[in-house]
């Protein structure tokens, strides 16, 4: 292995923004037929990186060369060119086009000045064929899985004859089983000769799938080490720069009543079909039930449904016993619910609103920070935002920072911070540590089990199974806006993939 | 001096220090559009064959040169305060009012009316009629509030729409019901005791209206940053999704904000009628609404931005008069300026090439994009 040629070398890579390094000096090679993870926490600098390599970005110093040649990459095009093949987070496919047009688009065949179809349904066909990648030419994109739509991602850059294969974050959108589909998939293509970058920032996922890993921290390279002479406690130290805790202890709590329920509710999605198809739960005091579950089922419509910030079909939503469901979410608010959103940057907080503003965004019209007449007190807010930043660990503690000048880490902390000061009775927690690095991660778990403690009764949705799995004392899994199983906290990977791949124990949903 | 050097820290202190770095910043990026679209200009003067420092001298001298030159300034500029904050309060919603054209010829047709009917009142007259402007105006506004919030209607339309009708309506009423006997068309001339004061001062025509202008945009920065209703006005336009997330109606504080503008405007048509013209003479004033975007854009949509922009969009206006008088170049040069002025403020990416990134960041508040982004 260590013979093989080498393809890809970046060195000594610098890339700037105002005052933030975003890489520092990085250096990374890639060898023929090797899958190389680049490891690091939201921000460490893996997608600049990744962004300057398929000419996104141009570095400010330091230089790339593929297959021995130093390269200036000036844009896309002319990665793709280079053979520089990019699966983005977010897919970049045309659902009302077929898999075999999506995949010649922008690269079509042409016979006589127009589109050959037929030879694109060919090609895409050989080339399903070749690496053993099966997908209809035929179908519309819109009917596939998003496993296979990654799969037709992949095509699309195999056909542009990529030679070197970035994968950003391939797994978020996968259930644990379609992760396993994927990474024998590129055991196949690297098998073929090709190389490939696997971007992420969970640390057991490139065990049995990767060659060598680089963790990258603060834009800087720590280290590079092969996967099979690593484990996961020390990929995470090198990851984060100290020991941490990888599952949270939870200690028993006492379990009281119930105190929010939901009952057969159906929710509609911003789309306006439906997507909560009758789900009912309970949470009691003390605390945390989990909902498992691959993006886009059915949990934000649900969490936002009983928050209150989006209407309900039908279905009955109890909080502590009365029925909320005509109340909106200042009133349910007033009535002692809490809720995180998973979008911090465009619900959770006005980016544009200083930390103070933020912090008083739900109860600026509640004494002191108002009168009856209408005014609102600025120093007053200033004060209590004060107050609540230093108390959660926002940094900086300033409330007159704009919010959107935050890492995402104290974004997050300040949400939590106006959540949870008003002493809320049931929380309602969606993807509360989503692009937060390991430090915030550890401290809103923290605030988590301390509000479990203190008796509140919890929601966490969440997409990371380990995180559900080490906070939760039970685990709903919702697949297609149905509870498709409850399970405990101490399920298998296998479990909950099957009930997340909508293959329920009893499907009596 | 020393005693205050010691304790830098000091709360007041840095407070102020705060404010002032704020006011710098806000002021600094329209400053350098100025001298750009000055620069510029000259070159437009030179080309023609004229001396620029010849025309600048004079431009000045017709904008604040002498009482009689600062009146016509202040003049010019009282109306486009009203017609400034009407588009600064809707984009502080997110929302973008071209309808400030509509909404002054409602104002105006208002108080033509109304002044000629209470005018038996006198003095005491005025206050109502300013108020029924500021009424009318209020619920024109609220039209394409309205078929936002309902049925999804971009403000755009709508508001482009309503002034075709606005001005239609005005008219017909000014030469039709209303008409006078006199030999301009338009209304009845208001009694002289009806009309705002001038303030004297030998600033010419300038009246009472200027105070009603300086007042509306103090009752619009605290209406913005220091009530509720502002409170909200500001996170709608900032992220709806976070407003609705707070439990804040959208569509409500839609409606609302259009309509303070309109309010803004039919209140600025009220003055002008009242303390300029006394009647509503057809053809009436015209582009005060229009006018209006570009003191707002100039004036980062902030009520003191919007005072200074007016002031400058006035002073301009009646220094190319002089300048034109005094020299051979064409009154259309200050709509020049203000357009390249306007085009600088705008498109800050031009500016970036232009003055370097620094000062950039400075001019975020300015982007049309920031507030239509979010629709």
């Amino acid at each position: 292995m260590d013979a093989a040629p080498v393809v890809l070398e970046m060195k000594g890579v610098t890339k700037t923004f105002g005052p933030v390094t975003a890489n520092d000096d990085i250096s990374l090679t890639l060898k023929r037929g090797e899958i190389l993870g680049l490891l690091g926490e939201n921000g460490a600098g893996k997608s600049t990186l990744m962004k300057i390599l398929y000419g996104l970005y141009s570095p400010d110093k330091g230089s790339i060369s593929i297959e021995g040649e130093e390269v200036r990459i000036k844009d896309p095009k002319d990665a793709v060119s280079r053979g520089v093949g990019m699966v983005h987070q977010h897919f970049t496919l045309i659902p009302r086009l077929t898999v075999a047009e999506n995949i010649v688009l922008g690269a079509e065949p042409t016979k006589g000045g127009r589109v050959d179809m037929a030879k694109a349904m060919k090609d895409t066909e050989e080339l399903c064929e070749r690496y053993g990648l099966r997908v209809d030419p035929r179908s519309r994109v819109a009917d596939l899985s998003v496993g296979v739509r990654q799969r037709v991602e992949i095509l699309k850059a195999l056909y542009r004859n990529a030679r070197i294969l970035v994968l950003d974050e391939p797994t978020a959108v996968l259930t644990p089983q379609e992760t396993e589909d994927l990474f024998s998939v590129l055991k196949e293509l690297v098998g073929d000769g090709l190389s490939i970058i696997l971007i992420t920032h969970k640390l057991g996922e490139l065990r049995g799938v990767s060659d060598n890993i680089t963790i990258i921290r603060d834009g800087k390279v720590v280290a590079t080490v092969k996967t099979s002479e690593t484990d996961e406690g020390e990929l995470a130290k090198l990851m984060v720069g100290r020991e941490v805790l990888l599952r949270v202890s939870k200690e028993e709590s006492e379990i009281g009543g119930v105190r929010l329920s939901a009952t057969d509710l159906v929710v509609k999605g911003s789309a306006g079909s439906v997507a909560v198809h009758g789900v009912s739960l309970e949470v009691k005091a003390g605390e945390i039930l989990g909902i498992a579950g691959v993006d886009g089922n059915g949990q934000t419509e649900l969490a936002e449904a009983l928050a209150g910030t989006r209407p309900v079909e039908s279905g009955v939503v109890l909080l502590d016993g009365g029925d909320v469901t005509k109340v909106g979410a200042n009133g349910r608010q007033g009535r002692g619910l809490a809720y995180v959103p998973e979008d911090r940057g465009s619900k959770g907080l006005v980016q544009d609103f200083s930390l103070s503003e933020n912090n008083a965004l739900k109860t600026y019209e509640k004494a002191p920070f108002s009168s009856r007449f209408g005014w609102i007190f600025p120093k007053a807010m200033r004060r209590s935002a004060a107050e609540n930043l230093r108390a959660y660990d926002v940094r900086p503690p300033d409330p007159d920072a704009r919010a959107g000048s935050l890492s995402g880490g104290n974004q997050q902390k300040a949400v939590l911070a106006r959540e949870l000061s008003g002493d809320p009775g049931v929380i309602v927690a969606s993807q509360p540590t989503r692009g937060v690095d390991v430090g915030a991660i550890e401290f809103i778990h923290g605030q988590l089990l301390k509000q479990r403690a203190e008796g509140k009764a919890i929601l966490l949705i969440s997409l990371e199974l380990e995180e559900v799995r080490s906070l939760s004392d039970r685990v709903i899994v919702l697949y297609n806006g149905r509870i498709s199983g409850e399970v405990g906290p101490d399920a298998t990977d296998e479990q909950l993939g099957l009930l997340m791949a909508g293959r329920g124990m009893d499907e009596e949903a | 001096m020393s005693e205050e050097s010691r304790e830098p820290r000091d709360e007041g202190g840095s407070a102020f220090g705060k404010f002032l770095r704020g006011v710098g910043g806000a002021l600094v990026f329209p400053l350098i559009a100025i001298f750009i679209a000055f620069v510029i200009g000259a070159l437009l003067v030179l080309a023609s064959g004229n001396n620029p420092v010849a025309a600048y001298i004079s431009l000045v001298q017709g904008a604040v040169g002498d009482p009689t030159a600062i009146g016509r300034t202040l003049l010019n500029a009282t109306p486009l305060v009203f017609t400034g904050l009407a588009v600064a309060v809707a984009f502080r919603a997110g929302l973008f009012n071209i309808g400030g054209e509509g909404q002054v010829f409602i104002g105006a047709i208002t108080a033509a009316w109304l002044a000629v009917s209470v005018g038996f009142l006198g003095l005491a007259a005025i206050p109502i009629v300013l108020l029924a402007c500021v009424l009318t105006g209020f619920m024109w506004g609220a039209i394409p509030g309205f078929l936002k919030a309902r049925f999804g209607a971009h403000e755009v339309i709508t508001t482009i729409m309503l002034n075709f009708i606005a001005i239609n309506l005005a008219t017909y009423f000014a030469l039709g019901p209303l008409r006078s006997e006199g030999i301009v068309p338009g209304t009845e001339t208001i009694e002289a005791a009806t009309r705002i004061p001038a303030i004297g001062l030998g600033l010419g025509r300038v009246n009472y209206g200027l105070a009603v202008a300086l007042l509306a945009a103090l009752v619009i920065y605290l209406l913005l940053w220091r009530t509720k209703l502002g409170f909200r006005i500001r996170a709608v336009g900032l992220s709806p999704g976070a407003a609705n997330y707070a439990g804040m109606r959208i569509g409500t504080n839609t409606v609302l904000a259009l309509a303070i503008g309109g309010a803004m405007a039919g209140l600025g048509g009220g003055v002008e009628v009242l303390g300029v013209y006394g009647k509503m003479s057809i053809p009436f004033v015209s582009n005060l609404g229009f006018n209006g975007i570009g003191v707002a854009l100039l004036g980062r949509n902030h009520p003191v931005g919007v005072v200074l922009g007016a002031l400058l969009f006035g002073g301009l206006a009646s220094g190319a008069q002089e300048m034109q008088f005094a020299t051979d170049v064409p009154l259309d040069l200050s709509d020049v300026l203000l357009a390249v002025i306007l085009l600088l403020v705008t498109a800050t990416k031009l500016v970036e090439l232009i003055i370097g990134k620094r000062a950039r960041a400075l001019a975020s508040g300015t982007r049309l994009d920031e507030g239509l982004g979010n629709q």
